[in-house]
């Protein structure tokens, strides 16, 4: 590695930028391009659609556990606050939908900042008391009046399904979740947040303002899933508490999320891939069999991939580590 | 006037008096030497100059202004850099982003930070390293890692927590040539050590607390035949 | 009213001996081994079910699917011990990272659950006799009597084995300092897969109680288990085992009192929220308060 003098120093810093913002660009078109195609060549609309959505869920995710060390294993919160948002403005206030999903992903910003004090909690009380809250966030919304939630039917959108529309919605959406976390890793706040997650302590005493660094970082994963929950709900057209606010969101979001690998921009979006497309297999041919086979992928993963797909490759090829996103 | 001035600064932990009545004040370029047995009360007084403990009472001057009670963050940000007893580098990041975490409030571009960080790095010898995470280090390169990143946004004031604890005796001559630079940079420098030898050869002067207080504070050599001094390392 | 809360008391004292046990249980495993067992709820409603099993194939009354369902969940539990948690300690986060598998194993065996006994709920038809005794005023089921007799019982047994043998005092002392232990020539591995083995036992006798005591479970009751042990324990302190038992009482008696008073949901909200607040304001709360400000 040439490092004799400052200038080739800058020579080899650009040429790495240039393969990283290359692979980068690469990669997204290659996304762009093959989900643009689904609706128009006529491919499976609602697995894509899924697809993307866990795509967003587990790069949010990602932003709070890989960058900043939190596990909100209480995450749905977000997503079924989202769903309701958009549900209740667009049946109860009659508002366009597309309006409502900047409002779904207001609300999760909210329900964000009442959460912002268990911030100061750290490893397995963060991640009890996040449960906790999002059990509290599906009581209190189950036991509001019928009238406002529509109570244990839940709310039908009725005629506002636009399936092709809200998938492409969902496309803006995750590109969006994905700039905004490939823009985060490179970034002065994406470097304090590595910093606070590796040693709050000792970033304080570097000047880092831990307790606001930590809450931005907060808010950025907690708009996502809020997000997704409003679009998902218009993709599907019904929201009920049972699903909007069903634990196994949080699960399939953390088990994609640790598969792909936390802290790297691609390692969410690789491991939802894989795992959506692993999930798809095994519930068509055992659909019995699947919610067995995701715990147990579940453990496989913590025992023997902790790191993840792309965490692993990175382990064995640290050089790569600059040129990865 | 002194840089940094600490005055009647008392910490209790419960019953527990951990500092009980400091003060002193150190000149920029000075490498004021603290020693004193463990327990003294050492850790206690750095972590509460930086801001990580709050004394119960007394105050801390740096530049003529009251820093006491303020957030370590803004303490650092007047220009308070210290190292710790056992490193604590930012596992998880590259030795270039180690350095850039103190300086990321600066307005200065992104590649001036990280020219200025591969400098750093080359002055103290890490520069082949700089992609690979802190982690990946031997225990004396990330004690040299955690002096560069002290270094980095030019403190005023330096603390460093026993630097020479565990180290190789090459290393360690480079560590002193680095805080005898710190100094001439006009740096304030307190070092903190129970390897007098060191302190002796580094510091033109010398606190030395015992349980919580200063038991004298002078130059190396008063020090040296101060019989409080020799009682609280020997024994009665 | 008066008749109410003394009802609720009783039930409270039932319900929290329940919850004491699972409290027990967690707060044993926490502390020796740092793992907080996420699946714990499963492997309690594993036992009802075994419960079940036992009672509806063979004819075998509860008291007696007692014994067997803490002998063979000691013998899973001791297996599970060397499949899960040696590997755990070369993560980056052991902590996290734990509960995250813990997570998984939930998911597994409430999925194994479904598969075997699929979704409905079930209850044992089994009844004593006498139906239920009068207690001063008020009548309380015979069944919930016995599971209160048995929770003090094995609750005394354990809190004897932790205070009064050997082995219950190493178990402590690992709580204690899990370092200092191993200086001292005491087998963590051993030790931990014991305490694993003894957990998972007692999960298996609470799923028993669980059976005679609630009306019915099925394949997916475990979670709320899970989290109120989760509150009973954070609640006690983790690590401490008489706290946990206290907790669990008192946890119960609130439970049930507060249904007297308010509607289920709330009474629901209450206790989450109480464990919300508990943990923020008391454990670890304030330490890291000061630098997180």
């Amino acid at each position: 590695m040439a490092t004799a003098t400052p200038s080739s120093r800058t020579a080899d810093r650009e040429r790495a930028d240039r393969i990283y913002f290359t692979l980068a660009a690469l990669l997204g078109g290659i996304v762009i391009v093959y989900f643009a195609c689904v609706p128009l060549l006529g491919g499976n609309l609602a697995f894509h659609f899924y697809l993307m959505l866990w795509i967003t869920m587990a790069s949010g995710f990602n932003v709070s556990s890989g960058f900043s060390g939190y596990m909100p294993f209480g995450y749905v919160a977000f997503y079924g606050v989202g769903a309701f948002t958009t549900a209740i403005l667009v049946k109860k206030v009659g508002m366009p939908v597309l309006a409502t999903l900047p409002l779904a992903g207001l609300a999760g910003l909210i329900l964000a900042l009442l959460f912002a004090p268990t911030l100061r909690l750290s490893g397995i009380y963060f991640a009890i008391v996040s449960l906790a809250l999002a059990a509290i966030c599906r009581l209190v919304i189950t036991n509001m009046p019928e009238t406002i939630t529509g109570g244990s039917f839940g709310l039908q959108l009725g005629s506002h399904a636009e399936p092709v529309l809200s998938f492409y919605v969902m496309m803006v959406v995750m590109l969006v979740a994905l700039g905004t976390i490939l823009w985060l890793s490179r970034s002065r706040l994406g470097k304090a947040l590595r910093a606070v997650r590796d040693d709050a302590e000792a970033a304080d005493m570097m000047g880092i303002n831990i307790a606001r660094v930590r809450l931005q970082g907060w808010l950025i994963a907690a708009f996502f899933p809020a997000v997704c929950g409003g679009v998902e709900a218009w993709y599907t057209n019904v929201v009920d508490t049972e699903t909007a606010f069903n634990t196994l969101i949080t699960a399939k979001t953390v088990i994609y999320a640790v598969a792909g690998g936390l802290g790297t921009v691609t390692g969410p979006v690789v491991g939802a891939i894989a795992m959506v497309w692993l999930d798809e297999l095994i519930w068509r041919r055992f659909p019995l069999l699947n919610l067995l086979i995701l715990g147990l992928a579940t453990v496989l993963l913590v025992l023997f991939l902790p790191r993840g797909i792309v965490g692993t490759v990175l382990r064995w090829r640290p050089g790569w580590r600059r040129f990865v996103p | 006037m002194s840089k940094l001035d600490v005055d009647g600064l008392v910490k209790r932990f419960g019953g527990l008096v951990a500092l009980d009545g400091v003060a002193f004040a150190a000149a920029p370029g000075e490498v004021l030497g603290i020693i004193g047995v463990n327990g003294a009360g050492k850790t206690t007084l750095m972590n509460c100059i930086c801001g990580i403990y709050r004394p119960d009472a007394g105050t801390i001057h740096l530049d003529g202004a009251v820093v006491t009670g303020m957030a370590p963050h803004d303490i650092a940000t007047r220009g308070v850099g210290r190292t710790f007893q056992v490193p604590r580098v930012f596992r998880r990041m590259s030795l270039i982003d180690n350095l850039l975490v103190p300086v990321l409030k600066r307005r200065a571009p992104d590649r001036t930070l990280i020219e200025a960080a591969e400098a750093m790095l080359e002055r103290m010898r890490l520069i082949d390293l700089r992609h690979n995470f802190a982690e990946e280090l031997s225990g004396g390169q990330q004690k040299l890692l955690e002096m560069a990143r002290m270094l980095m946004p030019e403190p005023k004031v330096v603390m460093l927590d026993e630097p020479f604890a565990g180290v190789h005796p090459t290393l360690c001559r480079f560590m002193i040539e680095q805080i005898e630079a710190m100094a001439a940079a006009h740096t304030t420098v307190l070092l903190i050590s129970h390897d007098l030898t060191s302190i002796y050869r580094l510091s033109s002067r010398v606190l030395a607390l015992n349980q919580g207080r200063v038991i004298a504070d002078g130059g190396v050599d008063a020090i040296r035949g101060n019989p409080a001094v020799i009682e609280a390392y020997l024994g009665s | 009213m008066e008749i109410l809360v003394l009802n609720g008391i009783v039930n409270g004292l039932v319900v929290g001996g329940v919850y004491a046990l699972i409290g027990m249980s967690l707060t044993l495993l926490y502390g020796v081994l740092r793992v907080v067992n996420f699946a714990h709820g499963e492997m309690v409603i594993g036992g009802s079910f075994l419960a079940y099993v036992l009672f509806h194939a063979a004819g075998i009354p509860p008291l007696l699917a007692l014994p067997v369902a803490a002998v063979s969940f000691f013998a899973l539990g001791y297996v599970a011990y060397y499949l899960l948690i040696p590997r755990l300690a070369r993560s980056d986060d052991p902590e996290s990272m734990s509960f995250l598998m813990m997570y998984g194993v939930s998911i597994a065996l409430a999925a194994l659950m479904l598969l075997l006994f699929e979704a409905d709920s079930r209850s044992i038809d089994y009844t004593f006799n006498p139906i239920s005794m009068k207690i001063g005023p008020v009548y309380v089921s015979t069944a919930r009597v016995v599971a209160l007799a048995i929770t003090i019982v094995v609750s005394a047994a354990v809190g004897l084995f932790l205070f009064a043998t050997l082995p219950g005092k190493a178990l402590r002392a690992a709580i204690m300092n899990r370092e200092a232990i191993q200086i001292m020539g005491v087998d963590i591995v051993r030790l931990s897969a014991f305490a694993f083995a003894l957990a998972t036992g007692l999960a298996g006798i609470t799923g028993v109680l669980v059976a005679l005591v609630f009306p019915a479970f099925n394949a997916f009751s475990g979670p709320e288990y899970s989290i109120i042990g989760f509150i009973v324990i954070v609640l006690g302190g983790l690590g401490n085992p008489i706290g946990a038992l206290l907790a669990g009482v008192a946890y119960g008696l609130v439970e049930q009192l507060a249904t007297v008073f308010l509607p289920q949901a709330l009474a629901q909200i209450v206790g989450f929220g109480l464990l919300v607040a508990v943990i923020l304001f008391r454990n670890a709360g304030f330490m890291r308060w000061r630098v997180g400000r």
